[in-house]
């Protein structure tokens, strides 16, 4: 337990303090208010005009929900950049023997990176937070589905988090760790997209369970399903298992 | 203290280290002395439980490294070729970080680290980002990492190398002032590093253990009794030279550049004949240095094959 906060502890202070998260972080505010302040205009403009005609006119459908799937559009490509560093940057500077020769296990170098990775990740989640609350202060609009799809942010954060990490785990190379990151994170999108050809009713039906959109779509939705929250836990489960493995695989390579 | 027990380890093919047997008491400093390529970095890596062996067996203070790595490794301090520093860390919280990594008892954290700081005169340098500091800072910091938690065991892969020669007199004297509170195994391909800081040598070469055994012992199998006579002469080194080979005792003179080096029995009255000699002669003595044969030439013999122990 003490290890894993050791590790993950000091990956989280020098990710946050690095350059790096500074650059990202900055970068993304700059996207993030150019579009939101623009949604919300036009937001402001159509409620305007439909005053009285059309009901139904959505914040949370209407702007937040603009904001979130650009997050994780965004997520898709900056989660590898956080995550790159985590254990390729450690075997390239050979710091690496230092985790394997202390008396610490795989597991907790595993989960004490993704712990950092992770952190990290949802300091950025938090910038982007500041955004729907800020509109709080205008008007009232009811905080719970906004919630439910932050938690969703959250869950499909940590599940590139972790495959961004075993990306990091495979390599020495930090070019190529975020590269696999990357492409590991499209794919999950597109595992789906073989549902709509399947024939087989029960295969189409497999594919579209382990489909992430469907699942991250339920949060956006204001719902919270079990099944959702169970998917995404079984996913960064996997990865971080994944990592531990290749962690482990060195001492007896 | 370390039991090594028929160690092998194959890359791919290749055989880095082949059936390796040896044992380090309590206490004592091994110097681990071979070529570059011989497997010395294999050996220390797998004491530390870095990598599997692929055959044989390691204990060190009793558990073996495989089925108790946790145990082996709470006991082992050890600092790998390339220091492992994080170069964003500043040196204090980098040797904290280690010392809670390494598990030791959380109220002793603080003093162990600036008993670390202490020992390797890093005190100056404790808030400095460890990516600003020199190579040999950082070697120290390297140092540092491997003493913070106070292990009974300290394994030094090529502690000096890349370093000054100021540096490397300062590790050198680091590691005469852990002797005796630390098992220390020190690898090099530097011999007087070993002849500096070592009292038992275990020489290696392609895998194979070819010497084991004190510093004086492995000096006095190897000469055959011979000294090495260094001598330096103001004036008519040639006639010094050619006088030389007829004094009693002397086996060859050469010349050296600037010195003249004696090869004498071993006897000292060889020595006494010698410098009587270059004194008698009027030359100017002005240096006269006497060595049993060196460990360089010992090294040489073994480890091309010449000779095995």
């Amino acid at each position: 337990m003490r290890a894993i906060h050791t590790i993950a502890w000091k990956d989280i202070k020098n990710l946050l303090t690095s350059p790096l998260f500074f650059i990202i972080a900055g970068l993304c505010t700059v996207l993030w208010s150019y579009t939101f302040i623009r949604n919300i205009m036009q937001f402001a403009e159509n409620s305007r005009q439909n005053m009285g005609t059309e009901a139904g006119m959505n914040l949370q459908r209407e702007v937040f929900m603009l904001h979130i799937s650009q997050i994780n559009l965004l997520f898709v490509f900056v989660v590898p950049a956080l995550t790159m560093r985590l254990l390729a940057e450690e075997k390239r500077l050979r710091t690496y023997d230092l985790l394997l020769t202390s008396p610490v296990t795989a597991t907790e170098i595993a989960v004490g990176k993704f712990l950092a990775g992770f952190g990290s990740v949802a300091a950025l989640t938090a910038i982007s937070f500041l955004y729907p609350l800020s509109v709080r202060a205008v008007t009232a609009f009811p905080m719970a589905p906004l919630l439910s799809a932050y938690l969703g942010v959250l869950l499909v954060s940590a599940a590139y988090v972790a495959v961004g990490l075993f990306a990091s785990s495979l390599t020495e190379s930090i070019v190529l760790s975020v590269v696999m990151g990357l492409i590991f994170n499209i794919l999950l999108w597109f595992i789906a997209q073989g549902a709509g050809g399947e024939s087989s009713p029960n295969v189409a039906a497999v594919l579209e369970y382990m489909s992430i959109g469907q699942h991250f779509l339920n949060f956006l939705l204001g719902s919270i399903k079990l099944k959702s929250v169970v998917f995404f836990v079984s996913l960064i489960g996997l990865f971080v298992f994944l990592t531990q493995r290749v962690v482990e695989s060195s001492r007896w390579r | 203290m370390i039991d090594v027990r028929n160690l092998s380890k194959n890359y791919g093919d290749r055989p880095a280290i082949q059936n390796l047997n040896f044992t380090v008491a309590k206490g004592e400093v091994v110097g681990f002395l071979g070529p570059n390529g011989a497997g010395k970095s294999t050996t220390m890596k797998i004491i530390t439980g870095y990598m599997a062996p692929s055959s044989g067996e390691v204990q060190v203070a009793g558990f073996d490294v495989f089925a108790d790595p946790m145990e082996v490794k709470r006991r082992i301090g050890y600092l790998p070729e390339t220091p492992p520093v994080y170069h964003d860390m500043f040196v204090t919280d980098y040797l904290t970080f280690v010392a809670n990594l390494k598990g030791v008892d959380k109220t002793r954290v603080k003093s162990l680290v600036a008993g670390a700081l202490e020992k390797t005169s890093l005190g100056d340098v404790r808030n400095r980002l460890i990516g600003n500091l020199s190579k040999g800072f950082k070697q120290r910091v390297g140092l540092a990492q491997a003493l913070v938690s106070d292990p009974e065991i300290l394994v030094l892969d090529e502690p000096t190398v890349g370093l000054d020669p100021m540096q490397v007199a300062e590790i050198r004297q680091l590691i005469r002032q852990l002797k005796g509170q630390h098992t220390i195994i020190l690898s090099t391909h530097i011999l007087p590093e070993v002849q500096a800081s070592c009292e038992k040598v275990i020489i290696i070469n392609r895998g194979r253990i070819v010497a084991e055994d004190s510093l004086d012992g492995l000096s006095r199998r190897m000469s055959g009794g011979g000294h090495m006579v260094t001598l330096r002469v103001r004036r008519n080194q040639d006639a010094v030279l050619s006088g030389l080979q007829k004094v009693a005792g002397v086996r060859r003179a050469v010349n050296s550049g600037n010195f003249i080096e004696v090869e004498s029995d071993g006897n000292e009255n060889a020595v006494e004949q010698i410098a009587g000699f270059v004194v008698g002669q009027g030359a100017g003595l002005l240096e006269l240095r006497v060595q049993a044969l060196a460990l360089e030439d010992i090294f040489i013999k073994l480890t091309s094959g010449v000779a095995t122990v």
